[in-house]
């Protein structure tokens, strides 16, 4: 019997004999290899072992939460001890539940041991091809990892998980450099299994690497005006995850603000919009094998074709709100491809913006944002005039995928995700 | 007990290496009640040993979640063995550092905790006066967050010691919606600061009048209006200012970024503000006080002092690890610190103020003719190139002199070096912020302060 399943009998032992009948819990081993640089040189080598325990108890309807880094009996002791605590003292609430028996499974993917030789010896090599293929290019830092995490999940209902995974990440930060002007940050990052080829063709290590080095030829525009937008991939991202908490998410729909509250089964967006909380995907290493509470992971539809199919709720939130819960809790977001390349929606833009990032307010939740257009490019009459800086942008999130007129056939797959390019119209834009 | 198993293993610290374990216990607190429904009731501990070690400027860490003789012994040797690695299979371009002298720092504060009942019945006394007293809000909520660190810290070249860092916080939060747009506003209020739940809130009665203010603002914010988007003549409040002094220009004196060709590089020793902006990075203690966030030693066992960044409107410094301090000639401030057991040490900002002038803030607003007070911020970001970003949660117009309509929502954003020379008025008090997070791969508690401020800066608005 491996550790964490000892473990786990001894976890039940103890809530048992508190005379806990009702509860959750989930055990983590991870062992995480890192290296980092600093200015394109090997700096530091760190190796963490790390030991979690996440408790939740139901009593008498009361949830209390707890969670630690100590797996000794006296550490797990301690973590039963601070979640009956918290119980004790919260609020009955018949939305506190524990979720129901799942069929018992294992799940295992990736490399469980990491390769630091050859691991060492490709991060040696992107930083070298970014040397010699890109020579306008700063690298300020790589934090590049293996991390092995062995998890078990179990609660009072019968439910067993069990999962492996290993995984490669690599997060590169860098900017534009050409020995008088400096860019602004950018940053790329992928994931992987496997070492099988050179990192740099991964996610969207090169193309944001051009626009890095584009970015060092700045032009401006005066004054605003309303424009189209095309966001990337990575933006796009951002974005995504802004809608979903602003309209979608537990909260928003607990306390009634969401301006989505009640539109599931209605349109909500341009029909050019899909996307989807993966739990299976072949072009994804990061996925989630089962939920936060408790529930084997589901492939889930957010939007299709411009109807919202389903909001993005916690086990609470779905009893406490009369609506399903969600069986995703990860970010492993997937939109489907549109019918242009990227060059004609370039070319159908009479005004606007290339938007690879995004630095601005958290929407308030109106859904309206305004900030400032990172790593953007001015577009007009269909082509590219140059980079800008201290450019601003605002809308309404909702409007932005409203508004959608594209989506490109191009995807960027990172590991965590597959976006397109997006294109949408009526964007503020202002610039000097 | 985890003092005397470090304590022991710097008897096995490697010659020729420098050296750094620490014992480390973090704790949160966490209660979150929506609308009256309680939707957080959370206690987490992490704690364990780390080790770093360097040879010939190359670091190895290592760390594991125990409080062990085992585990210690581990951590040492891989670390050792990480360091060893880097230094074999690197080009041997980096340079070590000199050692520091030890010192003596204050007995460190005793973290105390406190049931989750009683957390729990603050937040619901304050829930329910706000929900008899203001039964038309649309969403209300009430959040309690409560952090602390527990370090020792053993080195084998510079000062080794004990020290805590508890805080804790209630945010307030109330949603009305807009007449102009029929949208959610919200206003937010922050309360607490340094120490545990007793010594902030022993009672919370004492906060209903500054909840009562927030309603105010509230009903202001309901009737708001666009701000008008462009450059605009303003008063930064004394939040926002500090923010400023963090995002905008604190992190590009950070001095791993200046390496990596932030705008402060080439602007050490020139005028980078107004002659009225002196801008300290401060370790403990500011203006006589302590600071909300006092730090006396950081996590590469160097005694914590004050690092100047701006003084008198030039750039005169950065802040430094012992690494970057030795590379840019400079004496380390104890700006190295890690968030929890398994983190190394970074190069973070501590309590980043610019200091008051001398005027009042009836003044100046009596001195602007058409332009804007913003008074509160939700979040800011900024670049290495000091462009930065942050949103306005809470603002007015100025008209002729005096206050005018709230503002709904909007952004301001700006060149730091650029924005900063624009500065022309400072009031005559200082704000302190503590209760967020900078995030810079870890996490990490820092404090931020600034006057009101006029100046020019652009606006997002409609």
């Amino acid at each position: 019997m491996n550790k964490l399943r000892e473990l786990s009998n001894r976890v039940r032992e103890i809530l048992q004999a508190k005379g806990v009948e009702e509860y959750s819990f989930e055990l983590r081993q991870i062992e995480k290899k890192e290296l980092n640089t600093e200015n394109t040189a090997f700096s530091l080598y760190r190796t963490v072992f790390d030991d979690e325990i996440s408790v939740d108890v139901l009593v008498d309807g009361r949830l209390g939460s707890s969670s630690g880094s100590d797996l000794t009996d006296e550490g797990i002791e301690k973590t039963v001890e601070n979640a009956l605590q918290g119980a004790a003292s919260g609020m009955a609430d018949a939305a506190n539940s524990i979720a129901e028996k799942q069929a018992e499974e294992v799940f295992i993917s990736g490399t469980q041991e990491a390769d630091m030789e050859l691991f060492y010896t490709r991060l040696s090599e992107l930083l070298s091809t970014v040397e010699r293929e890109y020579p306008q290019i700063k690298v300020l830092q790589l934090i590049a990892d293996h991390t092995k995490t062995h998890r078990l999940y179990a609660n009072s209902n019968g439910t067993l998980f069990e999962s492996y995974d290993g995984l490669y990440s690599v997060m590169m930060e860098y900017a534009g450099n050409d020995g008088e002007k400096t860019t602004g940050l950018s940053y790329g990052g992928a994931s992987t299994h496997e070492l099988t080829k050179p990192l740099i063709e991964l996610g969207a290590f090169r193309k944001n690497l051009e626009d890095a080095v584009a970015s060092l030829n700045l032009t401006s525009f005066e004054g605003k005006f309303e424009g189209t937008v095309i966001f990337t991939p990575d933006c796009l991202g951002m974005f995504l995850f802004m809608l979903s908490n602003n309209y979608l998410m537990s909260q928003v729909v607990m306390d009634g603000t969401s301006q989505w509250l009640d539109r599931v089964g209605e349109q909500v967006s341009s029909d050019k919009v899909t996307f989807s909380l993966k739990a299976e995907d072949e072009r994804l290493v990061e996925t989630e094998p089962y939920t936060a509470d408790g529930y084997k992971a589901e492939n889930v539809p957010v939007i299709e074709k411009g109807i919202l199919k389903n909001q993005i709720l916690s086990l609470y939130a779905a009893k406490k709100t009369g609506r399903p819960v969600t069986k995703n809790t990860s970010r492993s977001l997937v939109m489907e491809p549109g019918d242009k390349t990227l060059s004609e929606m370039i070319a159908s833009v009479k005004r606007g913006l290339i938007v690879g990032g995004f630095s601005g307010g958290r929407p308030g939740v109106s859904g309206d944002f305004s900030g400032v257009a990172k790593n953007s490019f001015y577009i007009e009459d269909g082509k590219i005039k140059g980079a800008v800086n201290e450019t601003m942008i605002n809308g309404n999130l909702a409007k932005v995928f409203q508004n959608v007129t594209a989506v490109s056939k191009e995807l960027c797959l990172d590991g965590s995700s597959a976006l397109p390019y997006l294109q949408t119209e009526g964007i503020v834009i202002s610039g000097k | 007990m985890i003092h005397d198993i470090i304590t022991e293993q710097a008897k096995f610290f490697a010659d020729g290496m420098q050296s750094v374990m620490r014992g480390h216990e973090n704790r949160t607190r966490r209660v979150m009640l929506l609308k009256g429904n309680l939707v957080q009731n959370i206690r987490t501990e992490s704690r364990g040993i780390s080790a770093r070690v360097t040879k010939n400027g190359y670091y190895g860490f290592s760390s594991a979640a125990s409080y062990t003789v085992e585990d210690a012994k581990k951590v040492l040797k891989e670390a050792t063995e990480n360091a060893a690695f880097l230094s074999s299979h690197a080009a041997g371009s980096r340079k070590g550092y000199p050692a520091l002298a030890s010192g003596t720092i204050p007995p460190y504060q005793v973290i105390v905790d406190f049931e989750q009942k009683r957390i729990i019945e603050a937040c619901r006394t304050i829930d329910a006066y706000i929900e008899k007293t203001y039964p038309d809000l649309l969403s209300r909520s009430i959040t309690y967050t409560e952090d602390s660190q527990d370090k020792i810290i053993v080195t084998s070249d510079a000062a080794s010691g004990h020290v805590t860092y508890p805080r804790c916080y209630i945010y307030v939060k109330m949603t009305a919606l807009a007449t102009l747009t029929g949208a959610p506003v919200e206003v937010t209020e922050i309360f607490g600061g340094w120490g545990s739940f007793e010594d902030n809130f022993k009672e919370v009665e004492p906060l209903f009048p500054t909840i009562d203010q927030l309603y105010q603002q509230l009903m202001e914010k309901k009737e708001g209006i666009y701000a008008e988007a462009g450059n605009k003549l303003v008063i930064l409040g004394g939040k926002m200012a500090g923010m400023l002094a963090h995002e905008a220009v604190g992190h590009t004196v950070e001095a791993d970024l200046v390496m990596g060709g932030s705008v402060a590089g080439p602007n050490l020793g020139k005028p980078v503000a107004s002659e009225l902006v002196t801008l300290i990075d401060y370790a403990h203690t500011a203006l006589g006080k302590t600071v909300p966030l006092p730090v006396y030693l950081d996590d590469e066992g160097t005694i914590a002092k004050d690092a100047v960044l701006i003084k008198d409107g030039i750039l005169t410094g950065y802040m430094n690890s012992r690494e970057s301090a030795e590379y840019f000639g400079m004496e380390p401030c104890g700006n190295a610190r890690a968030w929890d057991f398994n983190d190394e040490p970074l190069i973070r900002m501590r309590n980043t103020a610019i200091l008051p002038g001398t005027n009042t803030l009836e003044e100046m607003i009596a001195s602007i003719d058409d332009g804007y007070y913003l008074v509160n911020t939700s979040n800011g970001q900024a670049d290495v190139t000091g462009e930065f970003m942050f949103g306005v949660s809470m603002g007015y117009e100025i008209k002729k002199g005096k206050l005018g309509k709230a503002i709904l929502d909007t952004t301001v954003s700006g060149l730091a070096f650029d924005m900063l020379k624009t500065v022309d008025m400072l009031s005559d008090r200082l704000y302190w912020e503590s209760s967020g997070f900078c995030g810079k791969k870890q996490r990490m508690p820092v404090g931020l302060a600034g006057p009101d401020m006029r100046c020019r800066i652009t606006i997002g608005g409609k």
